[in-house]
Parts: structure tokens; C-alpha cells; sequence
């Protein structure tokens, strides 16, 4: 006889839930260095704000805002992270489940018939299954809901990026630094914005 | 494919040995695990390792009713003795599992949860099975730090875990030891090897020759019995262990 066979095929699709798993936190990874970058920009641009004076009001205003928003961002992902992990632990209980259910089905197949407890067995390791991928749907779409709810978050973002745009060309003589500094976060922005896209995009479980 | 062999029955005290699969894949090392049945209740002894489950289960069931297993006899926490755990478990979850006390805490890793080891003391204990009393000895560094063996006084059988193992060739299916000497070859580097504590190993060789034992039954390789258990016996107590190369 050679290696049993079947344990093996119970594994392939869940082992693409942990890639999957993988590509969402190094998803939220990226965004969380990302919300970094956005929280110094938005510090540097509050002193800048400031030494420009009174031509910079509105540009300071909206820098805060913008520094604000970072921490927020920074937040969100925060349970996003915990999320995934969380996912990982559940991924990791339907692979084993499914792994001993089909080793199980393959001792009981190959006793034949009428193995006194093969049912209860087969009925109990059933149960536990449906009960993990339960709780693995409800991961997915408690992290759905919350990539969604981060993608109005970031929307927001960008309406204080744009702002920010027009505040600089008030700027007087800091005009051109502040708009530097301006398209700069709108560009950090639409980055962070593409992460999410991609996040939203990916599945915990398969429909 | 593995089979169970029965190696003793005295009425309802029975003794099945699933040995030497001629069939399982050559990277896997072959084991031998043994069923211990009286009355209502089966003990299974170094159970071996997942990938094994399917062949062991099904050869357990062609000859006893597996909802009898009561308990599983790990001698010590390696792989290819007790890595099945949690399938038997999928099965039976009220299984016990009985165990040197210093892998409690290791063989959760496998399966099983809190309620289902029971911690075997350095001294050794009896585990009872149906009102039959089998003895769990001490064979601590025989090769594990926390090694036991399972003594049936009834049936005078040893289980001897690595103790007696011998790496035989793939066309050697023979379930008992056939020619001592030439059988003995294939035992020889294996013991050097693995046995660590030559102190460990003479002072099993003493406690375990004062044992009346008609069959010593190891994890791999052939089985003892009759005059070779002694032979056996005094030819591991002249052997120079912890060795790395012979």
C-alpha cells in the first residue's frame, strides 16, 4: 500500500485559504507602514502650516485632520490584523479536522462495512467541521465589513488630501512646498486606497 | 497491508499483534503495534503514526471491536509510536492515554486535551483493563528519558517498545524471530544507537530477567519468544550502548 492518498486531497484547497490569509495581512501590513508615513507627513506639515503663518491656516486645519485620520487608519487596521489572526487559528482547525475526517473515512473504508461507532464517529467529525467553517464564514465577513467600513474611512482621506490641494495655493510664498507636501498625501492616499481595493477583493473561505 | 495476528488468547485475554506491513511506503519505518483485549475492554499499545491510521485501524477491526478500545499504551513520545493519537481520538474520544508523566504535557501537541492522559510515575503503575492488572516498568533511557514497558503477568508478555527492535530487510516478514543469531545482526547497531545508558540498560537486563516471560514483543521487527527472550535478554546486557558509530 502506498502512502494513504486521500489525506492529502482534503488539504489542497484549505492550504490556499492560509495563502490566502498570508496575502490579506501583508495586504494590511503595507497599509499599516503606510498610516506611519501619513501620521510624520502630517506632523511635518503642521510645522510647516505653522512657520508659513497666517497664509497656511486652512492648510494646518486640515493637516491635523490628516494626522487624525492616520491614527484612525492605524486603528482600523490594528483589528483588521487581529481579525486575520483569528482566521489563522480557525483555517488552521478546518485543516485539521478535514486531514483526520479523511484519514478516518479511508480506516473506515478499509475495515469495510458495519465498523461498530464508524457512524458516530463520521457524524461527530461532521459536526465539528461544520461548526469551524461556521465560524470561519462569520471571520470572513466581520473582515469584510470592516475593510468596508476602512475603505469610507480612507474616502474621507483623500477628501482631506484634495482640500489640502487647494489650501496650499493659498500658501503665498510656502504655496509651492505645500503643495508638495499636499500631493504627497494624495498620492500616499491612492496607495493606501489599492491596498484596499485588494483586501476587499480577497476571501477568507470560498463562496 | 498490515494484519492482527493473535500471539495469545486464554479464553475472553487476548493478545493481537499488528506487525510487519509489507506493504506501507519505505520511508516510513515499519512498527509493530499490539492489542491487549480481556473481557470488554482493549488496550492498544504504541499505537504508531498517522500515516499508518488507516492500515492499523482497519486490521484492529478485523479482529476486535474497535468501540472496545478502553486505552492506548504510549512507551514514549516519538512519532511513529503515538503521532495517530488524535485520529484515535476522532474515533474514541474518551480514550485514555497512558503515559510517562514527562511527555503530558508534549503529547497534547499530537491531540487529546487535559482528561485524556494519564501520567504514568517514574516507578511505573498497573493500568487495569477489565479486571486484568498489567504492569507499566521502567525503561527510562531504553531509549527515551521517559520510557515505559507493559508487562501482562497473565499472558507473561513483555512489550518492549524500542527495546528488542530489530531494522530487518524488506523481504524478512517473518513475525517471530526465526534464527536468533542471524535475527540479531539487524538489532545490534539499532540498540548501539539508540539505546543511551549503558547503567539504564543493565539495570532493566536485571529487573526484567527475575520476569516470567514466554514472549518479548518489541515496536519493530520480529517477536521473542520461548528460550531467544533470555538470549535476547543477556546478549542487550553485553552489548556496549551509546554508541555513534559501531
Amino acid at each position: 500500500m502506498n502512502a494513504p492518498e486521500p489525506n492529502l486531497h482534503g488539504i489542497a484547497p484549505r492550504t490556499g485559504e492560509l495563502a490566502r490569509i498570508v496575502r490579506v495581512n501583508e495586504e494590511i501590513k503595507a497599509i499599516v507602514a503606510t498610516a506611519f508615513r501619513i501620521n510624520l507627513m502630517a506632523l511635518n506639515a503642521i510645522f510647516l502650516a505653522k512657520r508659513a503663518g497666517n497664509a497656511a491656516l486652512g492648510f494646518g486645519v486640515l493637516s491635523n485632520e490628516l494626522r487624525r485620520f492616520a491614527q484612525d487608519l492605524t486603528r482600523h487596521m490594528a483589528s483588521l490584523r487581529e481579525m486575520t489572526s483569528g482566521s489563522v487559528g480557525s483555517v488552521t482547525g478546518v485543516v485539521q479536522q478535514q486531514r483526520m475526517a479523511t484519514i478516518l473515512a479511508a480506516a473506515l473504508k478499509l475495515s469495510g462495512d458495519g465498523v461498530p461507532g464508524a457512524r458516530e464517529a463520521r457524524r461527530r467529525g461532521a459536526a465539528r467541521l461544520a461548526e469551524q467553517q461556521i465560524r470561519l464564514r462569520s471571520l470572513d465577513l466581520r473582515l469584510r465589513a470592516a475593510v468596508e467600513e476602512t475603505q469610507q474611512l480612507v474616502e474621507l482621506g483623500g477628501v482631506l488630501a484634495r482640500s489640502a490641494k487647494i489650501e496650499a495655493a493659498y500658501g503665498g510664498s510656502f504655496s509651492a512646498a505645500l503643495m508638495q507636501v499636499s500631493t504627497d498625501f494624495a498620492e500616499v492616499i491612492a496607495q493606501i486606497k489599492r491596498s484596499l481595493e485588494v483586501l476587499g477583493k480577497e476571501r477568507l473561505v470560498k463562496d | 497491508m498490515k494484519q492482527a495476528h493473535c500471539i495469545y488468547q486464554d479464553e475472553e485475554h487476548r493478545w493481537l499483534a499488528i506487525a510487519r506491513d509489507a506493504s506501507k511506503p519505505g520511508y516510513i519505518i515499519d512498527t509493530n503495534e499490539y492489542v491487549v483485549v480481556h473481557g470488554e475492554e482493549a488496550l492498544l499499545c504504541d499505537p504508531g503514526g498517522i500515516e499508518i491510521f488507516p492500515a492499523v485501524f482497519s486490521a484492529l477491526s478485523a479482529e476486535c471491536d474497535p468501540t472496545r478500545l478502553a486505552g492506548i499504551f504510549a512507551s514514549h513520545q516519538d512519532p511513529d509510536i503515538i503521532s495517530s493519537l488524535a485520529l484515535w481520538l476522532e474515533f474514541k474520544p474518551d480514550l485514555k492515554c497512558y503515559t510517562s508523566w514527562l511527555w503530558q504535557s508534549f503529547l497534547p501537541h499530537f491531540g487529546g486535551q487535559d482528561s485524556t492522559f494519564v501520567p504514568i510515575p517514574d516507578p511505573g503503575m498497573t493500568i487495569r483493563l477489565d479486571g486484568l492488572e498489567l504492569q507499566a516498568i521502567p525503561a527510562h533511557y531504553l531509549h527515551s528519558s521517559g520510557n515505559f514497558h507493559l508487562y501482562d503477568p497473565k499472558a507473561k508478555i513483555l512489550f518492549s517498545g524500542d527495546v528488542g527492535a530489530a531494522l530487518l530487510p524488506a523481504d524478512n516478514n517473518d513475525l517471530y524471530v526465526q534464527d536468533f543469531s542471524r535475527h540479531i545482526r539487524h538489532a545490534e547497531g539499532f540498540h548501539k544507537r539508540w539505546m543511551g545508558s549503558d547503567r539504564a540498560k543493565r539495570d532493566w537486563c536485571e529487573r526484567v530477567s527475575r520476569l516470567e516471560i514466554d514472549m518479548l514483543v518489541p515496536q519493530h521487527g520480529a517477536i521473542y519468544q520461548g528460550a531467544d527472550v533470555q538470549r535476547f535478554i543477556n546478549w542487550f546486557a553485553a552489548l556496549e550502548v551509546g554508541v555513534l558509530r559501531s
